[in-house]
């Protein structure tokens, strides 16, 4: 591949909104709206030309930033467990079903919420929903199986260490965030784990697995009547006391450097990421720093890849990414080289956020705007891509015209609206740095950003 | 998204004549005097193209010393001709809305453009530019090989099971060029020259060796003047020799052991298979979704629910010219038995051969591979690269309208017979990957 593009980054531009290309309409279709009574909302457009049928499913609050810090990982494996049995079918029974419908049935939970994504052929579609409203419903959450997910859980933590790229993300998120409730680690962490219990995932479920609230879409050739005879027997009967759980805090500030090393002694590469605070989902800035990262580090010429990768050959990807929450955000930029070639890696890094300051030259921003605009409507080409749009905007409290709103923006940024996004919003002495690498070789290297704390990647823990 | 299917369908009814009708009939399809072969379809569901292009090149076609010199091509594709500078190709694309990837296979490379309308002119002129006028300018090479140094590393080096992969691929397989992993050899990638490098893209890159394949908003009638404009000064080359290694038949089980530091050890097992166009190969590709694909598949169901002996189980069969290999990938528990693995993996292998699948279990695989196959072509990319691969893997890309008959025409008994060729010791190579060092 010329670049592996970080999937990461894929789920960030379903997030963003889109140039308007025709201006009579909308870059999304405008949906039918269906209100069930028991509190979930649920979007559905039609899509004739394929007989496929998309449906997602978010449930704010019940995401893993609910999660006390003891019991990390917990709404994870919750997820996990909907679809493992019900009161009338054993999990063996709904895997049986699941595969022989040809069907992708995903339950899982983000920071600030809880989704549900499946997809099938048409016809198979009402069994699907079925399947996915008793999951929903009346899951089992047998010991059997939470005992099967729990160790799978702790042998899959030491599975990740083996792959330095993947470790370095989640030992970054846990120097990042911390204990604060955005950064919970899907994965759990070893203590959580020996200390998960079959009741905690089901306290867990009771208190925040509700329709009320919830954000629903269905996009496909299925009919209108034909869903809506559907909802009646399946999502329309769902009950759930589970109550939307409050605001969340804003993610971390960091206030000076932390730089932690973690040695892994057969790398032979050294991986980093480096976060600071970004911005929030709903800040107006949005247009302009989505500008400002497709130039330093969102696309193939970009500033980091130009001077990484092009022209000095020293890695094969470098990225930088805004990550949005509704109270806040964070910056992360990341790569990977040799490992006598990290602090002329980094150097080169820490000069491009001051030159970014001092701004992008006129030509520069005009290519990132017709970039973003060319761009767009692909995202939104297929019924999952427009199903996960309508529920993502409406669990941000945006209207189905953000996509317009954010196109407009992108078009009226200027030269001068990008250096200011640049000023805020990329590092200078206040950030997190953390590398995965051979530390008999590099740390030596890294010596002259300051004090390391060092970590073995056998340690328990991330 | 494609309007390409009409009222059977909308009712919910599977009827693959007239999926293959109604797409078929809008396909414009035809070769230029210099033997580029075109594939063109109109779609204006959004202001956009996809514009592919694939090269018949890939691993296939080299050799030991040049291993890996089909992946750094499609790297320096990007990297300058003589019209266009060193990385210019990606700064215009990018300026008039344009994004690009490519990719490199055993079989083919493929390149990648989707752009807004607008830009369809510039990108036949640049994509047509390149066909044949990389410059492979000295510094920019020798800084790129650095770059696919680095990929290797990343992609092989640091990665236990793609290490295990290139292990048991290379033992199975001896003499043909599926020995070696497309990426290449960290020795051949650091000593290719640069006159080895341009004579095979010279061999490779030319327009009867090559595919074009654009789908979106634009008028045939546009795009083939501008086709015409652009590809026909290009001169046809002559035809690459074949290919003429062919594996020898195994006589053996052959074992590898790989040592590294990890903390989950990693089984693989191998067997010789058919190649796309030969009998058995859809009913091994049924039998790998049957095994490995979901919850509820034999091997899945056995190894990670009820020995709790692994992680995870994946494989299967590729769609490849020449035989390749049927793969069972294991990730183990850690600390976990890899030959008792072995043992439970050969257990059902046996069970396959001796007892068959049944009925129930060969529709579950075709309705599995029913939905992946619809569901890429909801995009422009998605047609365009389904297309594309259709006409270079199975020889014609009229073959994806018949690519569902070719697996409803599977019986319990097809996969039964080509089970019982396959899955025996002699054919099998095994890979285990221990810790050495590291918690186990």
């Amino acid at each position: 591949m010329k670049r592996a593009i970080p999937v990461l980054s894929l789920l960030f531009l379903l997030l963003l909104p889109l140039a308007a290309a025709q201006p009579s309409r909308g870059m999304l279709p405008l949906p039918e709206t269906i209100r069930l009574s028991n509190g979930l909302t649920l979007f559905y457009v039609r899509v004739p030309d394929l007989p496929l049928v998309s449906f997602r499913m978010v449930l704010p609050g019940a995401g893993s930033a609910a999660e006390p810090m003891e019991n990390e990982g917990v709404s994870s494996i919750m997820a996990e467990l909907l679809t493992k049995g019900t009161s009338k079918m054993k999990a063996e029974d709904v895997a049986e079903a699941l595969d022989s419908l040809g069907a992708d049935l995903k339950i899982y939970t983000t920071p600030e919420y809880m989704a549900v994504d499946a997809d099938s052929l048409a016809s198979q579609f009402p069994r699907l929903l079925e399947l996915t409203f008793h999951s929903l419903q009346d899951p089992l959450f047998a010991t059997q199986e939470f005992d099967l997910v729990k160790s799978q859980r702790i042998d899959g933590i030491k599975a990740i260490k083996d792959n330095a790229g993947y470790a370095v993300r989640l030992y970054f998120q846990r120097a990042y965030f911390g204990d604060n409730p955005l950064g919970r680690l899907s994965s759990g962490n070893e203590t959580s784990l020996n200390t998960m219990s079959v009741e905690k995932v089901k306290d867990f479920y009771k208190a925040r697995v509700t329709p009320r609230g919830a954000y629903a879409a269905v996009v496909g050739s299925l009919s209108s009547q034909e869903l809506k005879a559907l909802l009646s027997k399946t999502l329309g009967k769902w009950k759930g006391a589970g109550s939307p759980a409050a605001p969340l805090p804003p993610p971390p500030q960091p206030k000076g450097k932390t730089l932690i090393l973690v040695d892994k002694p057969d790398a032979t590469q050294a991986y980093w990421v480096l976060g600071a605070p970004g911005y929030s989902a709903n800040d107006p800035v949005t247009p302009s720093a989505a500008v400002l990262n497709t130039l330093f580090g969102g696309r193939f010429t970009s500033w980091l890849s130009t001077e990484l990768r092009i022209k000095r050959g020293l890695t094969y990807g470098a990225s930088s990414r805004f990550q949005t929450f509704l109270s806040g955000g964070v910056f992360t930029a990341s790569s990977y080289t040799k490992n006598d070639k990290i602090a002329e890696m980094l150097d080169i890094v820490f000069s491009l956020f001051e030159k970014a300051k001092s701004g992008f030259a006129p030509e520069e921003i005009e290519s990132a705007r017709n970039y973003i605009q060319g761009q767009f409507p692909p995202t939104l080409e297929s019924n999952e891509a427009i199903a996960a749009s309508l529920v993502q905007l409406m669990a941000q409290g945006k209207s189905f015209s953000w996509p317009d709103e954010y196109l407009r923006g992108v078009s009226s940024s200027t030269p001068e609206t990008v250096q200011a996004a640049a000023k805020r919003l990329l590092p200078a002495q206040d950030y997190v740095l953390v590398v995965v690498g051979k530390a008999a070789e590099i740390e030596p290297l890294l010596a002259k950003y300051g004090e390391w704390k060092v970590k073995k990647i056998t340690d328990s823990g991330f | 998204m494609g309007r390409i299917l009409f009222s059977l369908l909308l009712a919910g009814v599977f009827a693959l004549p007239v999926f293959g009708q109604s797409l078929q009939s809008r396909i414009e399809s035809y070769k230029l005097a210099n033997g580029l072969k075109v594939i063109l379809l109109e779609d204006h569901d959004i202001p956009n193209v996809a514009l592919y292009t694939f090269f018949r090149v890939g691993s296939r076609n080299e050799r030991p010393g040049l291993t890996g010199v089909s992946h750094f091509i499609e790297h320096m594709m990007f990297n300058g001709t003589a019209k266009v500078g060193p990385g210019q190709f990606d700064r215009n694309m990018e300026f008039v809305g344009g994004a690009n990837n490519a990719y490199t296979a055993q079989d083919m490379t493929a390149y990648s453009d989707w752009f807004p309308a607008a830009a369809l002119e510039k990108m036949v002129e640049m994509e047509a530019d390149r066909m044949q006028g990389a410059a492979f300018v000295p510094e920019v090479l020798e800084s790129e090989r650095g770059v696919v140094a680095s990929e290797r590393r990343m992609s092989t080096e640091n990665n236990n099971a793609a290490i295990l992969m290139e292990n048991v691929n290379a033992t199975s397989i001896m003499a043909h060029p599926y020995h070696w992993d497309v990426i290449g050899w960290m020795s051949d990638i650091l000593s290719w020259k640069r006159e080895q490098i341009q004579e095979y893209y010279k061999t490779y890159y030319a327009p009867n060796n090559a595919v074009l394949v654009l789908v979106g908003d634009f008028k045939k009638s546009t795009a083939k003047s501008l086709i015409e404009k652009y590809y026909t000064p290009i001169p046809s080359g002559k035809t690459p020799s074949a290919v003429t290694t062919v594996e020898p038949p195994q006589q053996g089980l052959k074992q590898v052991l790989v040592k590294k530091e990890a903390q989950a050890p990693l089984y693989m097992a191998v067997w010789h298979t058919p190649s796309v166009s030969q009998p058995g190969f859809y009913p091994l590709s049924l039998l790998d979704k049957i095994l490995m694909k979901g919850e509820s598949s034999r091997l899945y169901r056995r190894l990670v629910r009820e020995e709790r002996i692994a992680l995870d189980v994946s494989g299967g069969i590729q769609e490849t010219l020449d035989p390749y290999l049927f793969t069972v990938f294991v990730e183990a528990v850690p600390g976990a038995d890899l030959g008792k693995i072995d043992r439970i993996v050969e257990e059902e292998m046996g069970k396959v051969v001796r007892e068959g699948v049944t009925e129930k279990e060969v529709q579950k695989a075709i309705n599995m591979v029913q939905n992946d196959f619809y569901r890429p072509l909801q995009t422009i990319a998605g047609l365009a690269n389904a297309l594309g691969q259709a006409e270079l893997v199975n020889g014609d890309y009229q073959k994806l309208f018949s690519l569902m008959e070719s697996y409803k025409a599977v019986t319990p008994d097809s996969i039964k017979a080509i089970s019982s060729q396959t899955f025996t010791l002699n054919n099998k190579t095994v890979g285990n990957l221990v810790p050495e060092g590291g918690a186990q």
